[in-house]
């Protein structure tokens, strides 16, 4: 099963095994992982499922879309150029079967 | 949830809660009972009232146990069966068929000026009415409803039209009283809303823009659907950030300390929010619950209807400390007031533009001394939508 890891400030990391076909934002929510808001349930439309991804993972992620791109324009912890992504748009499985994140210090 | 059976308890009756009270202050009521359980059966209001944040974020990221198609509602009756009380993945394609019209990139393109435009001309129709002023009526309500009619696109009809369409339909869908005058005014209104939607269908269909009705012209959802869905986004869109307005303005007016930092750092985002936590402007919506359940330990029956109460949950003191109170440097602590789940509020983005971005700065910009008048009280009303109804201000 995929494996996700979500890094907190101050050195502290949840490691989730996560059934292939579900997003960063719905494995957070689920397993409570403190920082992942995901307020409107995965539409590309609150900004509150901001992560960081690290470099390692960067090559696999999907293309920003368009409803992604403008949300990322919206969150509440600076934008980083390359490893902004929405936890909602992020999706483990064949192609990710494994990917490190770091959660903003803040989504609201 | 696998709350085990032994920890399960019934869900309480609350028989001393009454309408008339809830409407003037449902504040020290929600405290009562949230002491009490973060659910109870409520007869004044026929539902399971949830006051809890838990339960009622439980409630509305779970749409397989608690539908958002309830049997019996008001809203259906007095707007049609709009996409708010479908679930997906009907609700999903008619929430897609909006596109981007309410999102950032179309605020920025197109609404924001808008939107300062309109300020400035109720601003000036604000102090034309001078000092002592309602500025809800002189302001808030004309500025919302101007919003609304040019983002969706009712060249046809004026800002006044709206705001009747929008009380009038609203009205209904808090008709708890089963008031046969409300009804009809919302039948009246809703009718109105049909013929105008008609005439600006044929009209964009030959010259499209960028407005909400136009993008919808096109788009495959029945005539009967997307008739409900903008009287929702009527009532939805006008009332909300009308009440958004007018409760920032109190609270900032009846909190110098709060107003003053709020405005050296210009953190209206932060005066918006906490206001709508504190006062949510939609309290109150439904949920029916499709089989026996347990919510946060209570026992909850198959077909039970329940009012998830945003406003209750959102003076949660299990997750805001000091609740009752407007604080705009607390803890940053997400809030309900535009729900949650795939019924996130669609107009979250309009509403931040055009209270957080034009209308609370250009109002402390323009009345730099504004003031409320001891002389005359604001008023403020309701529990299924709640907000500041009448709010004289005095400036120099």
């Amino acid at each position: 099963m995929p494996t996700v890891t979500y890094h907190h400030d101050g050195g502290t990391a949840d490691v989730l095994d996560v059934e292939p076909g579900t997003s960063l934002m719905r494995a957070a929510v689920r397993n409570g992982v403190r920082g992942i808001v995901g307020e409107c349930g995965g539409q590309a439309m609150c900004a509150t499922c901001h992560v960081y991804v690290r470099d390692p993972y960067l090559g696999a992620l999907p293309d920003i879309s368009e409803d992604e791109e403008e949300m990322l324009d919206c969150t509440t912890a600076p934008r980083d150029a390359d490893r902004s992504r929405l936890g909602c748009q992020v999706v483990v499985g064949p192609d990710l079967d494994e990917i490190e994140v770091d959660v903003p210090a803040s989504q609201v | 949830m696998t709350t085990q059976a032994n920890d399960v308890r019934p869900v309480p009756t609350a028989e001393w809660v009454t309408i008339p009270d809830l409407f003037d202050d449902p504040y020290p009521i929600f405290q009562r009972l949230r002491a009490e359980a973060p659910v109870h059966w409520v007869p004044a209001v026929d539902r399971y009232l949830i006051v809890g944040y838990e339960a009622a974020h439980d409630v509305e990221q779970d749409a397989e146990r608690f539908t958002a198609d309830e049997a019996g509602s008001l809203m259906k009756r007095s707007m049609g069966h709009s996409m708010l009380r479908k679930d997906d993945p009907e609700h999903a394609a008619e929430r897609q068929a909006y596109g981007g019209v309410l999102r950032p990139r179309a605020i920025k393109a197109h609404w924001n000026a808008v939107f300062e435009a309109n300020a400035r001309v109720h601003l000036d129709q604000l102090k034309a009415a001078g000092p002592g002023a309602d500025v809800v009526s002189h302001f808030a309500a004309p500025y919302a409803a101007e919003n609304l009619r040019l983002v969706l696109g009712f060249h046809n009809a004026t800002a006044d039209d709206l705001q009747r369409w929008s009380q009038t339909l609203i009205d209904g869908t808090g008709n708890y009283a089963d008031d046969p005058d409300v009804w009809a005014a919302a039948e009246r209104s809703s009718a109105e809303v049909d013929t105008a939607i008609d005439e600006m269908l044929a009209h964009f269909r030959d010259e499209p823009d960028h407005t909400l009705l136009s993008g919808l012209a096109d788009m495959p959802m029945s005539l009967e659907a997307l008739r409900a869905n903008l009287k929702m986004t009527i009532g939805g869109g006008l009332n909300e950030p009308r009440d958004a307005i007018a409760t920032t303005l109190w609270a900032l007016l009846s909190h110098p300390g709060q107003r003053e930092r709020v405005l050296a750092g210009s953190r209206w985002a932060d005066a918006f929010e906490e206001s709508i936590r504190w006062v949510a402007p939609i309290g109150m919506y439904p949920r029916q619950a499709t089989r026996d359940t347990v919510l946060d330990g209570l026992q909850i029956p198959a077909g039970a209807r329940l009012g998830v109460h945003v406003g209750a949950a959102n003076r949660d003191p299990a997750v805001f400390a000091d609740p009752e109170s407007y604080d705009v440097d607390r803890p940053k602590v997400p809030h309900l007031a535009f729900g949650g789940g795939s019924h996130f509020c669609a107009g979250a983005w309009v509403a931040r533009a055009s209270v957080v971005g034009v209308a609370l700065p250009q109002l402390f910009a323009e009345l730099p001394e504004l003031r409320l008048d001891p002389a005359a009280p604001a008023t403020i009303q309701g529990w299924v939508f709640r907000g500041v109804t009448h709010l004289p201000v005095l400036w120099s």
